[in-house]
């Protein structure tokens, strides 16, 4: 941050991605359905945050373009289609099982975060961008959380989020390396994400329609013997 | 230097005075918002005034720790008084005596005569709070620890007086996201210490849900009375730690500004905590109490809370 | 013009197959639609493989050989695909509604559009895109017979496909990232390969990794192929066909594409990565095969281990080598595709997928006998068949590239898959049948045609390549740099 030609903005960039990262851990620890998908908006209003913050200091009108998109997709769209979808599984208040209990989960998440610094390290010393190494490394650290939580679900609108969580990580990183990538890019994206959504959600309702489960962990019958 | 003897010593007066009555406003608050009247805000202060005019009975069984422990409970947070910034922006008479670390381990020396004397009196509700507070503590403690580590990395210092100016200078320094995260940290840190909800419930009666409270069952008379001020007065301490050190190091008293400055920030200080005391009813009220074997998980996220804001912090954002 | 109307058409066909005509008559347009596309895709690779690249749509879309070569074998898997979902879907339909076969066909149409739609389109995020929709879009496809273990399939697919694609995401938003860097704005393989010298290294390598671990899920490369053999023996043969046949190859292709950007680029060498991945994926694959117990995991298998050879022959560089991996591409897509079909004709007259309750199929349906024979010889790799070709290639020109090591385990594990492949039909299709094996269905007309007609370049290719796919498939390989 010191040095950097945007103190004030920085600052509070690097403030969104502190509690855009305490989002992706919190989409780690839940136990409830309905709380994972509030966290996941909290995500999605930060990364909006990010992206406006980064379009004021870097005059692009492509990050407010990525903002609206995120604003209208990711928490207006996926929740409407949630709904829509698996309201049953969404608003159903019981515990998510799964394989890990939460406090390991939340130490290797902390590991995972360590990674995401270490990794991203030579990226960011490579090529000077303002803001990349606030978003980037913490954007690598949403995928892996992300990536963990479906490992560590087993349900199926859970493991969904956490696909989701790990594209809000992309994007993240995104909006700092890539500030104007074409608009037609980011529109093609956002439809992608609705589309996951609907799809994953239809075929959750077809699971739980034809096995009465959503644990879609517990499914093993395919396997080498 | 005599000046500053006595500003000292005001600042441990003003605990001792107001710690009873923070406790007062803290039920009534938390009444008011379960739609109840509530006692009066002075009530704590009764409540010690008929604790030490009634009689002590003490088990035969019991040691002289038994007897020892309510003394110490009382003089931990009055001696870590002397040490934190309370009133005033700069160090005191007594401050070189210790730094946070040391202002920790006194009041962990509260704590573990506290413990020794619930295991003492073989009440079967003293041992077994007795061994959920050092649960309790156990986990607490790497957090304690990280957050320490990272405020002293970021200051440079362990001295709260140094920290204090750290965040705040310049402002921006507060958005940080290290310290927004430590904030956090702290904060469950101070639920979990001081046996509040989600943790432990201070008005809980109920002897086998009890976790903190359950270690002074055993005292009557001037024990209870000290005890409960005691309790009373390490909340104190740790809100005043959390607001003058690391959330809002403003109102305090700067350098020469004399007796008048000091008198100042005794209502200055007061208003932070009942702002901080508003939002400490409010999560609170909102929030249940956890079985006990998720306190782990509500002591894991704080610690990564601040293992986050650790590496947040050393990695230069 | 051609490429345009490539692109509407399958999206037309899916809107008809959905409406009130669909109803009746989704089945023989989709054909007709399939029929159409995989002309103008001939038309198309006629152009790449003679006058270098097409553009068109103001160079939004762009398709030079390598592209041509991937969109033709799509047109032809997808046509033979549509022909024998007419008599596997609609003809012997079981517990499936109306509604639910003109859903079918409706997703049929728009997965075989954005398997079409990778090569074709310029920009590498769109690109990026429609590799994302190729599994979104076949999910249903893969859950289609809506048993548990078709959901359970389908939810694997869908899951690990997608977190592989999101991972290679951030991959082309570095690339980008490094095109802006070094200063090249159209964000195209044609740029890429221009702006690669003047990238920084490090910004390069981490895209290659993502992009190569994100996208080689899809392709099923070992270690992240376990979705694969159970997407690959759960959904219907004819999407079977596509997925291992075409869709596979498609998304091998954006990584093949990788390899001349890497390969202009300073310092970097991505040769080890293909090679490791390519045999470890072999290796793997062709052990399993010993092990497997339902034959359409087998082929599912087989599929992996072809991936794998071709990635291998990425990497072993050279026009020679890419040849063979391009020789291979073609002859697996043919292959496997009939393969599937037999799977799928077998399967129908048995009522079983499981290698060991299946004896003496010659007896019992000649035909199903035949074709699952003739397909698992194709895909060993036995000799008149394209695949032993393409593998003896790959072979010669990694030994005149010195990387002993690394054939002499090729071809061993090469050895190993075709043995395996081979006892595992021969127990099935030899040998007296179990008694009580009924013949279940009479195989409807529509497979018995594709199965002839996808049997023509199956047996030709091998022992005939035809002057403009020669020319083509050279074209391709020397688009795959050096």
């Amino acid at each position: 941050m010191n040095g950097s030609p945007y103190p004030v903005i920085a600052a509070l960039d690097a403030l969104t991605g502190a509690l855009f990262l305490l989002t992706a851990l919190g989409v780690v620890a839940t136990r409830q359905v309905l709380a994972s998908l509030q966290l996941f908006i909290v995500q999605s209003l930060l990364l909006t945050l990010s992206a406006v913050l980064l379009g004021i200091a870097l005059e692009s009108i492509h990050l407010f373009a990525v903002a609206v998109i995120t604003i209208g997709t990711k928490t207006l769209m996926i929740p409407w289609l949630l709904r829509h979808t698996v309201s049953s599984e969404v608003y159903r208040t019981r515990e998510i099982q799964r394989v890990l209990n939460i406090p390991t989960s939340l130490l290797l998440s902390a590991v995972l975060i360590v990674l995401a610094y270490v990794i991203t390290n030579p990226l960011i010393g490579a090529v000077e961008v303002p803001f990349a190494a606030i978003n980037l490394p913490l954007g690598v650290a949403a995928i892996f959380l992300g990536a963990f939580t479906i490992v560590v679900r087993r349900e199926a609108v859970p493991q969904l989020l956490g696909l989701l969580a790990v594209e809000n990580g992309v994007f993240f990183a995104g909006v700092a390396i890539v500030p104007s990538l074409p608009v037609i890019a980011e529109l093609a994206a956002a439809v992608d994400v609705p589309v996951i959504t609907l799809v994953m959600g239809l075929l959750t309702r077809q699971i739980h329609r034809r096995l009465g489960t959503t644990s879609v962990g517990e499914l093993a019958a395919l396997r080498e013997h | 230097m005599l000046e500053r003897i006595a500003y000292n010593l005001l600042q441990v007066f003003v605990l001792v005075a107001f710690a009873p009555l923070i406790e007062g406003v803290v039920s009534r608050l938390k009444e008011i918002l379960q739609s109840k009247r509530g006692p009066s805000i002075f009530q704590p202060y009764r409540d010690i005034w008929k604790l030490l005019h009634k009689d002590e009975i003490v088990s035969d069984h019991s040691s002289w720790i038994f007897r020892f422990a309510p003394y110490v409970a009382f003089a931990a947070p009055v001696f870590v008084a002397l040490l934190i910034p309370v009133l005033t922006r700069y160090p005191l008479f007594f401050a070189f005596m210790g730094d946070m670390l040391g202002g920790g381990f006194v009041l962990a020396l509260g704590g573990f005569f506290a413990t020794l004397a619930a295991v003492d009196t073989a009440n079967p509700y003293g041992p077994m709070g007795a061994s959920r507070t050092r649960m309790v503590g156990f986990l607490a403690e790497p957090v304690f620890i990280v957050v320490f580590l990272t405020v002293s990395f970021v200051a440079g210092s362990t001295i709260p007086y140094i920290v204090q100016t750290r965040w705040v200078t310049p402002i921006a320094n507060f958005f940080e996201p290290s310290h927004v995260l430590l904030m956090i940290a702290f904060l469950m840190l101070i639920l979990a210490e001081d046996g509040r909800i989600p943790v432990d419930s201070p008005s809980g009666q109920f002897e086998l849900a009890m976790i903190d409270r359950s270690k002074s069952l055993e005292y009557s008379g001037r024990g209870a009375a000290l005890m409960k001020w005691a309790g009373a007065m390490k909340f104190m301490v740790l809100t005043i730690i959390f607001l003058n050190v690391l959330v809002t190091p403003w109102g305090l008293a700067p350098e020469g500004s004399g007796l008048a400055g000091v008198l100042i920030a005794i209502p200055l200080v007061l208003l932070k905590i009942f702002g901080f005391i508003l939002v400490l009813v409010y999560i609170e009220s909102s929030l249940a109490k956890l079985r006990l074997f998720r306190i782990t998980e509500f002591l894991g996220a704080a610690f990564v809370t601040s293992v986050v804001a650790m590496i947040t912090r050393l990695s230069e954002i | 013009m051609e490429l345009t109307v490539i692109l509407l058409l399958p999206a037309i066909t899916s809107a008809l197959s959905l409406s009130a005509i669909g109803r009746r008559y989704a089945a023989p347009i989709t054909l007709v639609s399939a029929v159409v596309v995989l002309v103008l895709a001939t038309v198309v690779a006629w152009h790449a493989a003679y006058a270098g690249r097409i553009d068109a749509l103001d160079q939004w879309l762009t398709c030079d050989a390598l592209g041509a070569l991937v969109l033709v074998l799509v047109a032809v898997v997808s046509f033979t695909a549509a022909l024998f979902s007419w008599g596997y879907i609609v003809g012997h339909r079981g517990h499936h509604s109306e509604a639910e076969i003109q859903r079918y066909y409706g997703l049929y149409n728009l997965f075989v559009l954005s398997m079409l739609a990778v090569p074709l389109l310029a920009n590498v995020a769109l690109m990026w895109i429609a590799v994302e929709l190729t599994t979104l879009l076949s999910a249903f496809l893969v859950g289609y017979e809506d048993t548990p273990e078709a959901l359970e399939a389908a939810w694997k697919y869908v899951v690990l496909t997608t977190l592989g694609a999101v991972l290679a995401l951030l991959g082309f938003l570095i690339l980008y990232w490094g095109s802006r860097v070094a200063g090249y704005e159209p964000f195209t393989w044609q740029g890429l390969v221009e702006a690669a010298p003047k990238m920084p290294p490090a910004l390069l390598w981490p895209a290659f990794l993502l992009i190569l671990v994100g996208f080689g899920t899809k392709v099923g490369l070992v270690p992240m192929h376990t979705w694969l053999p159970d997407a690959h023996s759960q959904a219907p043969a004819s999407i079977c066909a596509l997925l291992s046949g075409v869709e596979t190859t498609t998304v091998l292709y954006v990584i093949l594409r990788l390899f001349p950007v890497i390969g202009v680029a300073q310092g970097l060498d991505a040769r080890p990565w293909f090679i490791g991945f390519g045999l470890v994926s072999v290796g793997i694959a062709t052990l399993l095969l010993i092990y497997v117990r339902d034959f359409k995991r087998m082929f599912a298998f087989s599929t992996v281990e072809h991936m794998g050879i071709i990635l291998f022959a990425a990497g072993l560089g050279g026009v020679d080598a890419h040849l063979g991996a391009a020789y291979q591409m073609t002859g697996h897509a043919i292959a496997k595709s009939f393969c599937f079909f037999a799977a799928g004709m077998t399967a129908m007259t048995i009522g079983t997928q499981d290698i060991a309750s299946v004896r003496g199929l010659i007896r019992s349906s000649p035909l199903a006998a035949l074709t699952m024979a003739a397909g698992a010889l194709a895909i060993a790799g036995a000799p008149p068949f394209a695949v032993f070709v393409s593998e003896l290639a790959i072979l010669k020109a990694g030994v005149a590239s010195g990387q002993y090591a690394a054939i002499a385990l090729l071809s061993a594990f090469i050895v190993i898959g075709f043995c395996a492949v081979l006892f595992h039909v021969n127990r099935m299709v030899f040998g007296v049948p179990p008694a009580g094996t009924a013949i279940a269905i009479a195989t409807p007309a529509t497979c018995k045609a594709t199965l002839a007609l996808a049997a023509i370049p199956l047996l030709l290719i091998g022992i005939y390549v035809p002057g403009p796919l020669h020319d083509l498939l050279k074209a391709a390989a020397l688009a795959m740099g050096s």
